[in-house]
């Protein structure tokens, strides 16, 4: 019989160093969440597949991991955890006043390809405000995803903020089918400069023409937002960038806060401000999120909603951090355990352990085995020291 | 904090094409063309490493961000997809990918499904679902044109850069499926965090891109 005892592809066992990452970080967030008033909420593991279709999900079916239920009705494991909260808020906290503050530490399951090194399983911790619309709300969320790689202690990083509404603003002055809009954003978010030409080459020039053109390259400081403007001309998101910049710089908050405009990914999905945060070492963003609108009306209930999710295990493994090493075993006599478990408990956690050896030669032995320095025996008689 | 930047480029023929090009941007490639033993050549008067890898470790060397460039063809990025910048056309490597068939065949003229053999298993489906034909794919590791030959398919999907091998072998080019050139690909995260050394960077290239062309033209 050839039975599998190996994790599945895309799974893995995670064994200390890594563990202690993940709680180092899931332990930073949520502190700073619950400080900002955000409640958590958790959400089932499992939900109807169609739950991510009537969000309009942007994840392909194929990369939903798919159970079939007792009734043949199809379920995923939850690919993301912003679309059941919307769906919490719309219906099981329909009475409760908005803005509603929620926070989530749970994992998504996502199906990368074959051989990629990718993990079905994300750890993520993100934060949903539902129910506040207009600046001071996005500015607050933009804060907190600086606090929120701040406190996790991975440096340097910056948070890069767009905005969905400028790329559709220059879109729509050109005359374009919806499929020549989807290629160009295409273009644009894959900073396929060459492509992105070829696309332009074909539409009557113009301001709008040279924005998008310049699009790709429009990322950095604050000073983008000024070469934006020149180039498309007045434009209301670019103000609402900039007056959303001004109000961060002066909390603070500028110096990690830079822009991108050609932030142009998942655009049925994001209505306004959208946002990344990227970090030294890990080759991708390790925070995303924006401004979802619409995405909670589709359960029913109006409420204008932003949020983001950080990505623990990818801050995680920015982090050094060292699994503490064996250093006392503790071999204790009849009668001894209380005061074995006070020396056992007064150590820092990982750096001492019992014993469960009968004779001081095997305790030795075991210590050895273990790498441990030092035996601590505690006997009736009294305590005493040994050098391993 | 590496101030460096490394780039990974396709072994082969796209290797000598892009050395030639960082040559005309005042490189100093003589680790790279002289490479030994050694895995990673550091260019002396740039702050740029270059590894050589095979065309589709470029992209997974890009898309993980181990590397912060990559030049790669676009046969490969169509292939294997991924999540990179593709900022730049090298213009260099051109060629393009066609569905070819046995001379004389008549390959839309029927209803039966048609069997497809190619290297490129996912650009070949990408184009006949483009196209709403259901076919059968097999993939086929070496020469392609082996395979409508013994009659194991109806045709197939290659690159095809002077139709010679093709024509030897009795098949003919029918269609287009893709136009295939070297591109420079830039990993997502390095492009915001090492912003001014890679736009340099692509300035420089484009610079000697432009010079190129001009000069060939004026020759």
């Amino acid at each position: 019989m050839d039975l599998h005892i190996t994790p599945p592809e895309g799974t893995r066992d995670r064994l200390f160093a890594e563990c202690l990452e993940r709680r180092q970080v899931q332990a930073a967030l949520v502190e700073l969440f619950r400080r900002r008033g955000y409640a958590e909420v958790i959400t089932p593991e499992m939900e109807y597949y169609d739950l991510f279709v009537r969000a309009g999900s942007p994840l392909p079916q194929q990369a939903m991991l798919k159970v079939i239920d007792r009734s043949g009705r199809i379920l995923v494991m939850r690919p993301d955890s912003t679309a059941p909260i919307a769906r919490v808020a719309a219906t099981k906290l329909k009475g409760l006043p908005l803005p509603q503050r929620l926070y989530y530490d749970q994992a998504v399951f996502r199906l990368g390809d074959a051989h990629d090194g990718g993990s079905t399983e994300t750890a993520q911790c993100g934060v949903e405000l539902i129910g506040a619309v207009g600046r001071k709300a996005d500015v607050e969320m933009v804060a907190l995803a600086v606090d929120a790689l701040h406190r996790c202690g991975v440096e340097p990083f910056h948070i890069e903020v767009g905005h969905a509404d400028f790329f559709r603003t220059l879109a729509a002055r050109l005359e374009l089918s919806a499929e020549g809009v989807e290629q160009m954003r295409a273009c644009i978010e894959g900073k396929n400069y060459a492509a992105l030409n070829d696309l332009l080459a074909g539409v009557a020039p113009g301001s709008a023409r040279d924005a998008l053109a310049r699009l790709p390259y429009l990322f950095g400081g604050v000073e983008v937002l000024e070469q934006a403007a020149q180039l498309a001309g007045p434009c209301k998101s670019l103000d609402y960038l900039a007056q959303l910049y001004e109000e961060l710089d002066e909390a603070g908050y500028g110096r990690w806060v830079r822009f991108d405009l050609g932030l142009v990914h998942q655009m049925d999905y994001y209505t306004g401000v959208v946002f990344r945060g990227y970090v030294q070492g890990a080759g991708r963003p390790v925070l995303s999120g924006g401004r979802y609108d619409k995405l909670v009306e589709r359960f029913g209930r109006r409420a204008e909603a932003t949020g983001f999710a950080v990505d623990v295990d990818a801050v995680g493994s920015c982090l050094e951090v060292e699994p503490p090493r064996l250093e006392t075993v503790i071999h204790y006599g009849q009668g001894a355990l209380y005061q074995a478990l006070q020396e056992l408990d007064s150590c820092p956690p990982g750096t001492c352990e019992l014993s469960p050896c009968r004779t001081l030669n095997s305790t030795l032995n075991l210590a050895r085995e273990k790498g441990a320095g030092r035996v601590l025996v505690l006997e009736k008689t009294g305590r005493r020291w040994l050098e391993v | 904090m590496s101030d460096r930047l490394k780039i990974a480029l396709t072994k082969g023929r796209l290797q000598d094409r892009s050395v030639a090009l960082f040559e005309r941007m005042g490189l100093d490639c003589t680790p790279v063309k002289d490479p030994g033993r050694r895995l990673i050549h550091q260019i002396a008067n740039y702050p740029l490493d270059v590894v050589l890898a095979k065309a589709p470790d470029v992209i997974t060397y890009v898309q993980h961000g181990v590397c912060d460039l990559g030049v790669v063809g676009k046969d490969t990025i169509l292939e294997k997809g991924g999540a990179f910048y593709e900022v730049l056309d090298l213009g260099f490597g051109r060629c393009r990918f066609a569905l070819a068939t046995r001379r004389g065949s008549d390959f839309y003229g029927t209803y039966k499904t048609r069997r497809i053999a190619s290297k490129y298993p996912e650009v070949t489906r990408a184009f006949f679902e483009r196209k709403g034909m259901d076919v059968e794919i097999i993939r086929i590791e070496g020469s392609v044109e082996l395979a409508p030959i013994l009659g194991l398919a109806d045709a197939i999907v290659d690159i095809v850069e002077t139709g010679a091998t093709l024509r030897e072998n009795g098949l003919e080019p029918i269609e287009d499926v893709a136009q295939v050139s070297a591109r420079l690909i830039v990993n997502t995260a390095s492009m915001k965090l090492h912003k001014a050394q890679i736009l340099d960077w692509i300035g420089r290239c484009q610079q000697a891109l432009a010079g190129g062309t001009e000069r060939e033209k004026g020759g």
